[in-house]
C-alpha cells in the first residue's frame, strides 16, 4: 500500500508490459509496453481499458463486473495470478508485467480457454443431491430444506468461490497434470459434502478419492494465498483427503 | 470452428519452483526431509554397531562426535523444527476441531501442538538425565 492518503489527485505515469498473442498475425507471443497516466484509484482493469480505448484497440481481455464478483478478469501480474479489477497499480513500482492466466491454453492476448476448469467443476456434481424420499411439495414435509446457522457456518466459506480460476494458475500440480480436478472444483465438492441438505457425498467420493482427485495435491498452498474470496481451497482439498481416507477405511471393513 | 489449432500453451518447466518466493519456500519445506534421512541413517548405524559389540559401538560414538556429523545433525534438528512449524500451522486448516459446535481457534491448536513437542522433549531429557 502506498501510504496514508489515497486520492485521485496523485497523478503519475506507469509502465505496463502486456504479453500479446494474435494467432491470426503470428504464431509467436510478444511483449508490448505501454506508458499510461495513473492515479491512486487506477485498477489494472482500468489500465487495460485505457489501453484498449486510447492506445491499441486490438488488445483482448475479459471482464464484466469490475467489482470482484464475476470472476472473469484474472491475469498474471508479475507472475502472480490476480483479478484485474481488484489489483491497484499504486501497489506496484517499476514495470508491471501482465500475462494471461498460467496453466491454461491461450486463445488470444489475455484470453484463456477455461474449458477444462468447467469440466472439472461439472465432474464433482456441484449441486444439492437429495435422495430424500419425501418431496419438498409434500405437505407432510414442510421442513425439508431448513438449515440452522451452525449448519450453514460449516460450509459457508467454501461457497464464496467466484470461479475465477486464479487457484488453477497458482497450482503447480494442475500445471503439471491438467487432469487434476484442482482446487476450486474440489473446494466446491467439499462445500456440498458439508451441506446438511445434501446426500451426494458417496457419489462425489468416487471422483475425489483417486489420484486425479484429492491425492494429486501436495499442499503447496499457493491456491489459498491467491484466492480473492478467501475460500481457502487448499484447506478444502486436504479436509477432502481426510474424508477420502475415512471413506477407504470404511469400504475396507464393509468388504 | 476448431479453436485449439490457434491456441498456444506454455508447459511447466522443471524450474517452475524458482519462479517466486512462495514456491521456493515450499521446496525448502519439502527438502527438510534430506537432513532427516541422514539422521535416520546415523540412528540405524548406531543400532547395528550396538549389536556388533563394544568396539564397534565406541567407533560409532566417536563418529557421532565428529564436527561434521554434529553439524549435519544440528541441521536435521533445525530442519525438523522448521517442518513442524509449517505443519502445525496447516493442521487446524486440515482438521478443524470443534467442541460443542464451536470451532476451536487456530492459534490454540497450534499452541497445543507446540506444548506437545515440549512435553515429549522434557520427558526425554528427564529419562536421559536419570540414565
Ligand atoms: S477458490 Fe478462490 S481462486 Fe479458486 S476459483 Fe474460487 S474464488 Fe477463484
Ligand atoms: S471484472 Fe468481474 S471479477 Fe473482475
Amino acid at each position: 500500500m502506498s501510504g496514508d492518503k489515497i486520492g485521485t489527485d496523485n497523478l503519475n505515469t506507469k509502465l505496463i508490459s502486456v504479453k500479446r498473442y494474435l494467432p491470426d498475425r503470428s504464431t509467436e507471443p510478444y511483449w508490448q509496453s505501454f506508458e499510461l497516466p495513473v492515479d491512486d484509484s487506477t485498477s489494472l482493469l482500468d489500465a487495460l481499458n485505457h489501453i484498449k480505448e486510447q492506445l491499441d484497440s486490438t488488445l483482448s481481455y475479459r471482464w464484466s463486473c469490475r467489482m470482484a464478483i464475476c470472476g472473469s478478469c484474472g491475469v498474471m501480474v508479475n507472475g502472480i495470478p490476480k483479478l484485474g479489477c481488484k489489483t491497484f497499480l499504486r501497489d506496484y513500482d517499476g514495470e508491471i508485467r501482465i500475462e494471461p492466466l498460467a496453466h491454461f491454453p491461450v486463445q488470444r492476448d489475455l484470453v484463456v480457454d477455461m474449458e477444462i476448469f468447467l469440466e472439472h467443476l461439472a465432474a464433482v456434481k456441484p449441486y444439492l443431491i437429495d435422495d430424500n424420499p419425501v418431496k419438498p411439495f409434500d405437505p407432510a414435509a414442510p421442513q425439508t430444506y431448513q438449515q440452522s446457522p451452525a449448519q450453514l457456518a460449516r460450509y459457508k466459506q467454501f461457497a464464496n468461490c467466484i470461479n475465477c480460476g486464479l487457484c488453477y494458475s497458482a497450482c503447480p500440480q494442475f500445471g503439471l497434470n491438467p487432469e487434476f480436478r484442482g482446487p476450486a472444483a474440489i473446494a466446491l465438492a467439499h462445500r456440498y459434502n458439508l451441506d446438511s441438505r445434501d446426500h451426494g457425498k458417496k457419489q462425489r467420493m468416487a471422483e475425489l478419492n483417486r489420484h486425479e482427485g484429492v491425492w494429486s495435491c501436495t499442499f503447496v498452498g499457493f491456491c489459498s494465498k491467491v484466492c480473492p474470496k478467501h475460500v481457502d481451497p487448499a484447506a478444502a482439498v486436504n479436509q477432502g483427503k481426510v474424508e477420502a481416507a475415512k471413506h477407504t477405511l470404511i469400504a475396507l471393513f464393509k468388504g | 470452428m476448431d479453436k485449439s489449432s490457434s491456441q498456444r500453451f506454455d508447459p511447466l518447466t522443471r524450474t517452475w519452483w524458482l519462479k517466486h518466493r512462495f514456491f521456493k519456500l515450499y521446496m525448502v519445506r519439502e527438502a527438510t526431509v534430506l537432513p532427516l534421512v541422514f539422521f535416520i541413517l546415523c540412528l540405524l548405524a548406531g543400532f547395528v554397531s550396538l549389536l556388533q559389540g563394544a568396539d564397534s559401538w565406541q567407533g560409532w560414538v566417536a563418529f557421532m562426535g565428529s564436527p561434521i556429523v554434529l553439524a549435519l545433525n544440528l541441521l536435521a534438528l533445525a530442519a525438523s523444527l522448521f517442518h513442524a512449524a509449517t505443519f502445525f500451522v496447516l493442521f487446524p486448516r486440515v482438521m478443524p476441531l470443534r467442541i460443542a459446535g464451536h470451532r476451536l481457534p487456530d492459534n490454540m491448536i497450534v499452541a497445543g501442538q507446540w506444548a506437545g513437542v515440549l512435553a515429549v522433549a522434557l520427558l526425554f531429557f528427564w529419562l536421559l538425565g536419570r540414565a
